[in-house]
């Protein structure tokens, strides 16, 4: 019953995991589902096969797995509490994800359909900012692999502290070094939830 | 991480992630315990020439798994790493 290639926490309303095998959407669905819930959003993010333009052979994904499974449940209980959730689950897979695979479920439910949907876009772009997972594309030839940042856009770049005057206050994290732009992570343009509301 | 570099006395565990461990060719290694955490980027500035710039000013660091701030002043008083602590450089994340 125990799998080695995963690690979890399992509470009542929240799941947290890190595996190094596939990916399964249903299973992360099943978390989450509940009579008092009328809604469950998922979502599920894919390996993308270039960056910028440049073609990525593999995904290799690291973290340090006990600081992480802490994190993603810390963004678990406080997106949970924010949108009244029925329950939250959110799994990371690690090692070679093959271009056009899952490396990433999070599946929310709740009694309606609007709190669903904002919980699990918030509940994803504070998993791309703090949880302690790495990503290397490898491009394969002489260039050899890239640890990527969701933070900067790319790694060592150092950001002038005079370029950065309308800066976001810091984070949990520490500083950010710079304001984000559109489109720099890894699954499609940036879309902060906090600052929608005022369309909605 | 799958190999963990014992601690025994007088000494505690750093682990190195991303781009960390590419600049170090390491996951973990064992340094002399008790170490202020002022002193700590130093010390591996001079076991590393060019990590301070390259890697670790963009690095956050935990203490057994707890983030702590790092001093910009080395003789600033701190949080002194223990013998047995388990202490590891945070790059950039990367996660989704």
């Amino acid at each position: 019953m125990v799998n080695m290639d995963t690690k979890e926490i399992v509470e009542e309303t929240r799941y947290v995991a890190l595996t190094h095998d596939t990916l399964d959407a249903k299973p992360i669905m099943d978390r989450v589902r509940s009579p008092k819930a009328g809604a469950i959003v998922l979502f599920a993010g894919t390996t993308r096969d270039n960056f910028a333009g440049k073609s990525v052979k593999e995904l290799q994904y690291t973290s340090y797995e006990p600081r992480a499974l802490q994190s993603m449940l810390a963004i678990c209980n406080a997106v949970q509490e924010k949108h009244s959730l029925t329950a939250i689950a959110m799994i990371h897979r690690l090692g070679v994800v093959p271009v056009g695979e899952e490396s990433i479920l999070i599946a929310v439910s709740s009694p309606h359909r609007q709190a669903a949907w904002r919980a699990g876009e918030e509940a994803l772009e504070e998993c791309k900012e703090k949880v302690e997972v790495w990503k290397k594309e490898e491009f394969g030839g002489e260039e050899g692999g890239v640890w990527r940042a969701n933070r900067d856009g790319a790694v060592g770049v150092r950001i002038d502290n005079d370029q950065n005057l309308n800066s976001p206050a810091p984070g949990p994290h520490g500083p950010v070094l710079r304001p984000g732009r559109l489109g720099e992570r890894g699954h499609g343009a940036v879309v902060n939830p906090r600052n929608q509301n005022q369309n909605s | 991480m799958t190999t963990k570099p014992s601690t025994s006395d007088g000494s505690f565990t750093i682990l190195y992630f991303a781009s960390a461990s590419s600049y170090t060719s390491k996951d973990a290694e064992v340094l002399a315990a008790p170490l202020p955490v002022a002193k700590l980027f130093d010390l591996l500035e001079e076991k590393y020439t060019g990590i301070k710039s390259k890697v670790l000013e963009s690095c956050l660091l935990t203490v057994n798994l707890e983030y702590v701030d790092v001093p910009s002043d080395a003789s600033s008083t701190g949080l002194v790493i223990k013998a047995g602590d388990e202490v590891a450089i945070i790059p950039p994340v990367s996660s989704g």
